[in-house]
Order: C-alpha cells, then structure tokens, then sequence
C-alpha cells in the first residue's frame, strides 16, 4: 500500500464527496422514477444532455442572460420529461399489461439511441463550454474545489432535503410513497396514479436538469455527457434501493463517489472506473446468492436479529 | 461488388448476434444489454491469439467462442433470480466491466484495441477480399441457427418459454430453472463469442468501439424488430439494421458521419413505434414467412374459446356426478370412508413442520398424513396458513424445522425441482398456465423425463427424441380429453377462460404423473357448473389411485370429496377427523362461519 498524505487524503475525500453528491442527485431521481412508476427510464441520460445542450444554446447562440438560460433548459427538460411519460410510457403500459416494463425499456432504449444521435445531429459531435460565470477555486476545510463544486453539493443536499420533506410531510408526498406502495390500493384511496406518475417524472427530470447544468459549469457540454453519470445514477438506485428513503440513496451516491476517488490511491485510474461496477456485480451476486447470509453477517455485527 | 459483400457479411455476422440473443431473450425471457461484449470476448482472443501466437483466425474465434459462454455461464450465476429490471442493470454493470477490462490492458492494445489482424484462412483458403467471407459466413450462420432452431424449437424450447412465462410454474413441474438457466446463458454468449471473432477476424481489428454498449443495443434493436421467439425474425432484424446506413447514403444521398447518426435515430425511434404499433415485432412468435396458414393469429374454435364455454365431455361428467350428489351419505357411509382412509398406506408423512417469518408464525409444529388413494381436505380461516404448507411440502420455502417423508423419503432440503420428480406436484391457486403456449404444449410441459429437454439427446439422438416426443404428446392428448379440453389442444392458454384454464392446469399436473397432488383451491373463483366438473375430476382421480390433498374455501367441496380433513388456524392444525365430525365441533364453527 502506498503512504497517503492526509492533503491527499482530504483532496480526494472533497472530490468524492462532490462526484458523488451528482451521482446521488441522479440516483435519487432515477430510483423515484423506478420505484413508483415502475419504470426502467433509459431515456434519462438523454434528458440529462438535453437540459445543458439547451441552456448552452440559450445563454451561447441567442445571448440570454445565462441563469434565465439554465432555469429555460431545465424546465424544457422537465415538460420532456412528463411527456415522455403521457405521451409514450403511459399508452405502452396500458397496452403491453403485465410485460410492461420489458415494453417500456425498450421504447426507451428507443429514445436514448434517437435522442442522443439527433444531438450531434443539431448540435454536432464537438464539445462546448458553458461559460456561465467564472470558476474560483475555493478552499473548504483546506481541501481545494472551485465555486461551482460547493454550488452543486449544496443544491444537491437541499433538494433531497426537499424531496424527503415532501415525501414526509404533504399530502402530494403520501399519495407518491401510497402509489409507490400498491397503487392500486391507492386508487381506492381516491390517489390517482396517473397523476403522481407525471409528478414523479417532474421532479425527477428537475432533479436531472438542475445536475446537469452544474456539470455542463464545471467541465462541458458534449453529447456523450449523460451516459456515464446516468449510469452511475442507474447503480446507485438499485444500491440504494429504489423504494427507500431520497437521503438512503443519496448518501449511497456519496459513497459510491468516494470509493471511486479513494480507490485511486491504490489503483491506476482506468481501474477506478470499473470499480464501482465491481461493486455492483458482487452484490448482485450476494444479492441473488445468499441473502440470509448477510442477515447473519449484520446480526453477528451488530448484536442483535 | 466488394461494398455489396460487405453488407452481406456484416448482415451475416450481425444474424449471428441476433439470433443467440432472440434465444435468451424471446425464447427464455432474460434481458441482456451486454451481448456485444460478449462478442469483444471472442473478438479480442481473434486478435491476442493470431498477433501473438500466430494462430489460425477460425481456430481462434472457437476458442474465443468457448470462452465467451464459460464467462456468460458465470455471469448466469447471479443473473439467475433477478426480476427484469435487474438484469438490464447487471448486464449493464457487466458490459461495462468487460469493455473496461479489455481496455486497461496494454497487450489488448489499450484503448485503440488491437489492429491488423492477419488474413484468415479456412481449409487452405486465404480469405483476402469481403466477398471470400461470404460463403464460410453464409455456412456458420447455417450451423447457429440450426443450433438455435433445435434448442428452441423443441421440449428444451417448451421448457424455456416455459420459464420465460412462469419460472415458478416450470419449477413446479420438475424442471431445473436455474440450469437451464445458466445453460442457455452460456450457449448464447458462446455464439456472440463467436460472432465477435468473426467481426474482429473479418474487420482485422479487434477495438471497444466495435463491441461498444451501443453495439449491445443494435443487436437489442434487432431482436426487436424482428420479433421476439421468432429466430427468421432475428435475421430480418439484423438486415434492417445493417441495411438503414447504405440505403441512408444511397436514397438521401447522406454523408457517411451523418447517415451513421440518422440511421441510428431512425432505428431508435423506430423502436418507439414499433412497442406502440406491433410490439411483437416484424415477424411474430410462430409466424413463418414459409407458412402462410400462421401468417394469420391464431384463433381456433373462435367461438369455443371466445365464450367461457364448458366443454361437452366436461358437462357430461358434471351431470353425472350431480345424479351421486343426490344420495345423502349416511353416518354408515361415513364411517366406513372413514376407515377406509384409516386403512389405506400412508404415502407422505409430515412431523413437526414449522416455519416463521420474523416473529410472524407462519406454520407451527404441524403434522399431516395423507393416505394412497384418498383426498385429504386443508380447511381453515383466510390467512390460517394453507397455502404456505404447500410451499413448505414443495421446497418452495424450506422450513425452519421437521420432516417430510414422500414413501420413505426426506423431501426437506430439496429444491421444488426435485420434489415434483421425487412425486409430489402442486398446482396453485392463480392456475399459472403458461399464457404463451397451447394447451396441449402446457401439459406437455409436465410430462417427466423427456429426452428432448436436456442437451446431449437433443443433439445426438435425434430419433429418439422425435419418438419420446410423440408418446409425450400423445400422453398428454389423453390428459387433456381426460379433463374435457381436448377441443381446446391447440389454443393458447391465455386465450381460456378462468374455468378452462384450470382444467389445463389440472391435466398438466396429472400429466406429470406424480404420486401426490396437491391442488390449491381447485374449486375457487368458478361457476357452479364448472365446481361439478372439477369435483368429478378430482374423484376419479382417486379412482386412479392418486393421492390428493386440496386446499378449499368451499365447504360443498370438502364435504363431498374429503375422506379425511385437517383444519388449521393461525399456522397450527387444531383439529382433524371426518368432514362431519369438523363441522360439528364448536371450536371450527365458531372460527370458521363466527358462530357457536
């Protein structure tokens, strides 16, 4: 093993911390949209493009004022989002029945392949910058990030934050969490899961809008931009567990961005990429395998059954 | 010409991706988004075996076929029990790793793979320009879809459309899921092994781009549009694909970057349309372009199957058993069933089961005897249990505690497999026929020991199998006139009505030719006309010397087939006698009807 110093140590820890914090973001998106609708949503790395392709266009090639074209391409994502939904997923559910989910990933394999190709259609295979203010480097707890870093952490904390709160406390929330449950008993509670569905894809687009203008800020917007993360996003959802609480899956999207930082001291980094799909190969492996083995594994921790 | 014969082989290799994983997909029902890296498996041990050990490129792709499957098999391993969504994600996490792996080595050349693999040569011939390929490819291609053909098309194929449908039904009639399982996801990745050392051979180069993940979703894409469980489809597919890029270039006179980007768009969106408009693809399951009488759907006996119609044969049986309803059974009778059952061999002994789920009992010490020849009845309140001691007898939740005995013979500890073949079978309570497949094919699937469901036969004795699958066939034929459904052989299980279906799936569990029954609420959710039907069946299956053990809710039921009846509350068996001796007690009346 090789010495860490603890700079190095705290430099990675912060950029672990900031990785993860978008891929929890994502995460926390993607498993509401599974975990409620059911709805395995390939075409959100798309999305994800999409909302920095279009703040890009706006704030670059028309001259809007640039957080007026961020709050823009964010919103166009979110309609997309919902009419993904009522428009496409909706109709297929209601006509495949019970191979519905099979049906929907693949209409929406569908538009991951058409939508990221009519990308580099429009906006051709080049990368861009979004140069929407200047990036500062910023000194957190000595740990060198730069502004947007810090930007992005917090509106990645509030929004599960918010999130949480109104799963918890609204009566929006507890039809999503009823709906999420059984929906057809939330039907007979007078919940109208169509309704929640289109609300869940809202927020999950914003969710995915609001990630990827920070990420366009601090690296660029190229067409190819959506797929690692949404992938990354995919992983943490199931880590985290698609009908668990937003701030379980988030923290697993820390977790999952300082094994990858951490990992480095000790691995090339071509390596690091792969180790959180290692990750995720075991413990579906352990997943499938044994569970009652980890039960014992966690009552022999712990203490108690 | 040479730019012809190129499509033609890209057609030819993508056909072989297509239909390995039509197999997997169509025919077994497991997602799998990682198919072209498989095929990088095969690809790179073309390219790292003829660069740096000199070998014959064909040689090399077998090799890296072989490979390719024994790596999928692994990959099976943890795929086994994971619902849809899952498996898109581990075959996602998979392609991902392998991609990455072959990437960080620098003998596979790193990032940019590996380039100017030598020429290949089969049987002494060097094969140096696109259209040489087109024949050794043309024969491969042959050979796969034959390979495909007979596992699909066959009782191996029944058991896998089987599982694809209900996995839990298929293991319920005695068949190993998980090997099957694991078999076929070794097969098929062995053959996208072998498709991507005959890209890389053919292309002289073996790169992650040409193995990418969005090479995994044209070959998705294929299967698609070509109609999942369709193998002519998949070669369909694989044409369309390959052939939007030429025809984009030729008839809009695209640039080749941009023809590469419109047909990929057009291929996407086409997906959409295709799961709105025809989601079972171009060419449907069954449908042969050769076959003009299954063009059409099918729809036999439109007016049978339409309505919820009770077979003839089935309304004769009911009668008849409605003439013996009418003699009362006297206490004399009574007894004398009673003693029957007394007398008769006991077949399965069970002692001390128990079971719970955290602190919820689910079954507490129970013990049960079912006799040759005789029906025992399982009755008790909504939640008491019931159907949990079925899932208990059959392996299907392995108790915490006890014993069950089948002739002699420990069951606790066998997989449900194992207990249907030692001679206890089960049906359940939501029937479970298999939607997709006919009537006579369900209760094919029950029949045991088939030499057509297992690897080496299917391929060695091919005569033998033709003939056990005519006895099979004729077998279950008998089954289903046995239960009345003989007009019905050749309609889709899904297209029955409720009652229809439950005889389907009451013949496919005598077809198995088990023991011991174990029929999980035969009688429930059926008109009057079908309960006769049902009780008739159930009787002159004792006749046959069968033991049966029901789970019912409907006390006319229990009441006139029970020799012998068991009533459990809350997990535990808290009284058992004769049928009239049950209702007579307080303590059932009083839990069961809210009386006393």
């Amino acid at each position: 093993m090789l010495a860490v110093t603890f700079e190095t140590l705290r430099q990675l820890i912060a950029s672990g911390i900031v990785n993860g914090a978008s891929y929890g973001i994502l995460g926390v998106a993607f498993a509401l949209i599974l975990g409620v609708t059911g709805r395995f949503h390939y075409a959100f790395g798309v999305l994800y493009t999409l909302a920095a392709f279009f703040a890009f266009t706006f704030f670059d090639r028309v001259g809007w004022p640039f957080w007026l074209s961020a709050v823009v391409g964010v919103l166009i994502t979110v309609a997309m989002g919902v009419g993904i939904e009522a428009l496409i997923y909706r109709p297929l559910a209601a006509k495949a029945g019970s191979n519905a989910l099979l049906a929907i990933f693949v209409a929406s394999l569908g538009l991951g392949i058409a939508g990221s190709n009519l990308i580099q259609i429009f906006w051709g295979a080049q990368t861009h910058s979004l140069l929407g203010f200047a990036l500062k480097p910023v000194s957190v707890l000595g740990a060198n990030v730069i502004n947007v870093d810090v930007y992005s952490v917090i509106t990645a904390i509030a929004l599960v934050a918010g999130l949480t709160s109104l799963l918890r406390f609204t009566g929006l929330g507890r039809s999503i969490k009823a709906t999420r449950s059984n929906p057809e008993m939330a039907l007979l509670i007078g919940v109208d899961p169509a309704r929640i569905y289109l609300v869940v894809f809202a927020i999950a687009s914003l969710f995915a809008g609001i990630a990827a203008i920070w990420a366009a800020l601090k690296y660029s917007v190229e067409p190819t931009m959506g797929f690692r993360p949404v992938v990354l996003a995919f992983v943490v959802a199931f880590l985290g567990g698609t009908a668990k609480s937003p701030v379980r899956v988030f923290a697993t999207g820390i977790v999952i961005g300082l094994i990858e930082t951490i990992s480095s001291i000790w691995l090339p980094v071509r390596w690091t990429q792969l180790v959180v799909f290692v990750i995720l190969v075991l413990y579906l492996i352990s997943f499938s395998v044994n569970r009652s083995w980890f039960t014992r594994l966690g009552t022999a921790l712990t203490g108690k059954a | 010409m040479q730019v012809a014969a190129n499509y033609i082989d890209q057609i030819l290799i993508f056909s072989i991706f297509a239909l390995s994983l039509n197999l997997l997909l169509g025919y077994m029902g497991q997602v799998s988004v990682a198919h072209a890296s498989f095929g990088a498996i095969g690809g790179y041990a073309v390219g790292y075996l003829s660069l740096t050990h000199g070998w014959n490129v064909f040689l090399a792709v077998l090799f890296g076929a072989v490979l390719a499957g024994v790596v999928g098999a692994i990959v099976a391993l943890p795929a086994l029990r994971l619902s849809v969504e899952y498996l898109i994600l581990l075959t996602l996490g998979v392609s991902s790793v392998l991609l990455g792996l072959f990437q960080t080595f620098p003998q596979l050349g790193g990032t940019y793979g590996l380039i100017g693999i030598p020429i290949a040569s089969i049987f002494g011939h060097d094969l140096v320009k696109t259209s040489d390929w087109i024949l050794p490819l043309a024969v491969i291609l042959a050979i796969v879809y034959s390979i495909c053909h007979r596992l699909g098309e066959s009782p191996f194929g029944r058991v896998l459309k089987g599982i694809r449908d209900d996995d839990k039904a298929t293991l319920s009639l005695g068949k190993n899921v998980v090997f099957y399982k694991v078999l076929v996801f070794g097969i098929t990745c062995g053959l996208a092994g072998l498709a991507g050392g005959l890209l890389a051979g053919f292309n002289s180069l073996a790169t992650p781009s040409q193995f990418g993940f969005d090479v995994s979703l044209a070959i998705f894409a294929m299967v698609i549009f070509g109609g999942t469980g369709n193998l002519t489809g998949s070669i369909l597919g694989a044409t369309t694909v390959v052939l939007t890029k030429p025809f984009l270039e030729w008839a809009v006179s695209l640039a080749p970057e941009t023809a590469a980007l419109w047909r990929l768009t057009f291929y996407g969106l086409l997906l959409v349309v295709l799961m709105r408009l025809r989601a079972q693809g171009l060419l449907p399951e069954g449908v042969s372009i050769f076959r003009p009488s299954t063009w059409r759907a099918p729809r036999t006996n439109p007016e049978l199957a339409s309505a919820d119609v009770v077979p003839a044969t089935v309304v004769a049986a009911a009668e008849e058993w409605e003439t013996r309803l009418e003699v009362v059974e006297t206490p004399a009778d009574e007894r004398r069933r009673e003693r029957t059952w007394a007398d008769a061999p006991v077949v399965l002994e069970v002692t001390g089961l128990s079971k719970s789920f955290g602190s919820i009992v689910a079954a507490e010490d129970l013990s049960i005897v079912l006799r040759k020849g005789t029906i025992t009845a399982l009755v008790g309140p909504n939640g008491a249990g019931k159907t949990t001691v079925f899932n208990l007898l059959t392996g299907f939740i392995p108790p915490d505690s006890g014993s069950v005995k089948l002739n002699g013979r420990e069951l606790v500890g066998s997989k449900p497999n194992r207990v249907a073949r030692a001679g206890m079978v089960r049906s359940w309570q939501d029937v479970r026929v298999i939607p997709r497949l006919s009537s006579l094919q369900n209760v094919m699937l029950g029949v045991q020991d088939q030499s057509g469901e297992h690897l080496a036969p299917l391929f060695a004795n091919v005569a033998g199998v033709k003939r056990r699958e005519r006895e099979v066939r004729e077998a279950s034929m008998d089954w289903l006139s046995f239960v009345g459904m003989s007009d019905f052989a050749d309609t889709p299980a899904g297209a029955l009505s409720f009652g229809q279906s439950k005889l389907v799936a009451l013949a496919r569990v005598l077809s198995t030719n088990a023991d011991v029954l174990l029929l999980d609420e035969p009688a429930s959710g059926i008109d009057t006309q079908w309960v006769e039907a049902m009780l008739a069946l159930i009787e002159k299956v004792r006749e046959q010397g069968r033991t049966v053990c029901i789970v019912e809710h409907n006390l006319h039921v229990v009441d006139h087939l029970a020799d012998h009846t068991y009533f459990m509350e809350l997990g535990r068996i808290t009284d058992q006698g004769t049928f009239q001796e049950l209702t007579n007690s307080p303590r059932l009346a009083e839990a069961y009807f809210g009386t006393n």
